[in-house]
């Protein structure tokens, strides 16, 4: 998920969390897609304020009028770039799949159960 | 987002990261003020009249207000949607400490070495065992805990939880995200004002958010904190560098310490006590009487008993315990933390709980003219992370 592990200085984190899921919703899937859905709004939150910065410092700097963002060609490089953060952005929306992967090779041993339900 | 992080081990999150963080505060905010008021709003209308007229009576306690709750759309939302904020808590922190690991590692280990600012120190041990009640668990699912560790002087998971904490706490917890003992420690000093304590012990310190503050109320005092968790007290003690506030910490289990009988005259934990199984809470409390001298007081800032919250806010409360890997919250809320603390030795009717409103929310003068009222108040905001959030805290002394 991190865009860029690789670095030297990096150390991989565990990102799921460790042991049984929570479920509230009788029907299969809907919890997955509640998580799905505020992952979708979270990202729609950044462009947006990605978008609001753009527009600030653009209008501030006299730099761009409209037809600069129509009409604008991505160059390979900036395509390429894209791409990859395309995929890591896909990756953060539906990371409640990828967890429920992971938590069957990552269950603990013995995790301390809650109490019983009333 | 992370702006109380104001010391040297700081980390850069990118524009986006910072974007992320603002959309879960938001987001917690929402789902703790909106949604939760959406939900007591069914429970006022439909869920507890349909109990009334079933039963012809009230619920009598949280567990049968849950039981009955858990069927509406409202409450699978409201679950849902907390269980999902808490883990995007964690992952918008993540990748910076994760790209900056092992700077961190440096940087805390310069500031741990540095004595220009601070003279604290920190003690780990490469053996030590991490109660299995914490190491089989991420608490309030927080991947990797406070204790895991990957690389030299790890300080990750104090980083990990520093920064998820201000995330989390959306600016509740004031400067330096020290405001509940802050508070609790100005209304102690306040109150008991014969008390002159020469040495104070913090258990279960993560960053030393709760250790430090003492050390304001009390500069002359010897301030140490303790946990379980090797990367939590490293970075604890670099941040106390950082901030040039002498303090000492150290690896252990507060059941078990290593200090030595009567040398402590305050022994505190903030937010520690529900993430103990009761049994080692009654450990932990008669480790307390052990370590304190004649006199010495025990204190505790915990979230309220069942026994003063109604059943609404007792479920309320309880949630956590059943869905936020905090299993062992409302067996420590059922107790009856008197009749355990006089089990534990300590001076019978000595017992004494408080309610201290936030200095950062209410200001200094409101916590001045609280100190100098009697008992705690029954109050729907003890313990909720929400508007108007209040602290709760109880002692005994030896």
């Amino acid at each position: 998920m991190p865009d860029d592990s690789a670095n030297a200085e990096s150390t991989p984190l565990r990102y799921s969390v460790k042991g049984k899921r929570m479920r509230f919703f009788d029907a299969q899937g809907i919890d997955e897609l509640v998580a799905i859905c505020m992952g979708m709004a979270q990202e729609m939150w950044v462009i947006k304020e990605r978008q609001a910065a753009l527009e600030f410092v653009a209008a501030e700097k006299g730099v761009l009028l409209p037809d600069d963002i129509e009409g604008h060609k991505f160059s390979t490089e900036q395509r390429t770039a894209l791409d990859a953060e395309k995929q890591n952005f896909i990756d953060r929306i539906f990371f409640t799949l990828r967890e429920e992967a992971e938590s069957l090779t990552a269950e603990p041993e013995e995790e301390p159960s809650a109490p019983s339900m009333p | 987002m992370t702006e109380s992080i104001d010391h040297d081990l700081k980390v850069n999150h990118t524009k986006d990261e910072s974007s992320r963080q603002n959309f879960v505060q938001g987001m917690r905010s929402y789902v703790l003020n909106d949604l939760s008021g959406h939900m007591k709003t069914v429970w006022d209308r439909r869920a507890e009249p349909a109990f009334k007229k079933a039963r012809g009576r009230k619920p009598a306690d949280g567990p049968e207000v849950h039981k009955t709750i858990k069927s509406e759309t409202l409450f699978k939302f409201y679950s849902a949607m907390r269980c999902n904020t808490q883990e995007m808590v964690w992952r918008s922190v993540m990748p910076a400490i994760e790209r900056e690991g092992r700077d961190l590692s440096r940087r805390a280990q310069v500031l741990s070495q540095a004595g220009d600012k601070a003279e604290g120190t920190v003690t780990t041990d490469s053996n030590f065992q991490v109660p299995r009640y914490t190491s089989e668990l991420d608490v309030h699912m927080m991947p990797g805990n406070y204790h895991e560790e990957r690389i030299d002087y790890d300080v990750t998971q104090g980083a990990v939880f520093d920064n998820g904490l201000s995330v989390f706490s959306f600016g509740l917890l004031g400067d330096r995200m020290e405001d509940i003992t802050d508070s609790v420690s100005t209304f102690y000093q306040a109150r008991y004002t014969e008390s002159q304590p020469k040495k104070i012990l913090d258990l279960g310190c993560t960053l030393g958010h709760s250790t430090l503050p003492w050390k304001a109320r009390y500069p002359d005092a010897e301030v140490h904190g303790v946990d379980v968790g090797g990367p939590c007290v490293r970075y604890a003690h670099a941040r106390a560098q950082s901030y040039g506030v002498t303090a000492h910490f150290h690896q252990m289990d507060a059941e078990h310490t290593d200090f030595e009988d009567e040398s402590f005259d305050i022994v505190y934990s903030c937010m520690f006590l529900h993430e103990v199984p009761l049994k080692n809470i009654k450990g932990v409390f008669k480790e307390a009487h052990r370590l304190l001298k004649p006199g010495g007081v025990m204190l505790h800032y915990e979230l309220p008993p069942n026994s003063m919250t109604s059943p609404y806010d007792g479920f309320y409360l309880d949630w956590d315990s059943y869905y936020n890997k905090e299993p062992f919250y409302k067996a420590f809320r059922d107790a009856d933390a008197k009749a355990e603390i006089e089990a534990a030795g300590f001076e019978k009717d000595s017992f004494f709980e408080h309610v201290a409103p936030s200095r950062n929310l209410y200001g200094q003068d409101a916590l001045m003219a609280a100190a100098q009222d009697d008992g705690a108040k029954n109050d729907s905001r003890v313990g909720r992370f929400g508007d108007g959030v209040m602290w709760y805290f109880f002692g005994a002394h030896k």
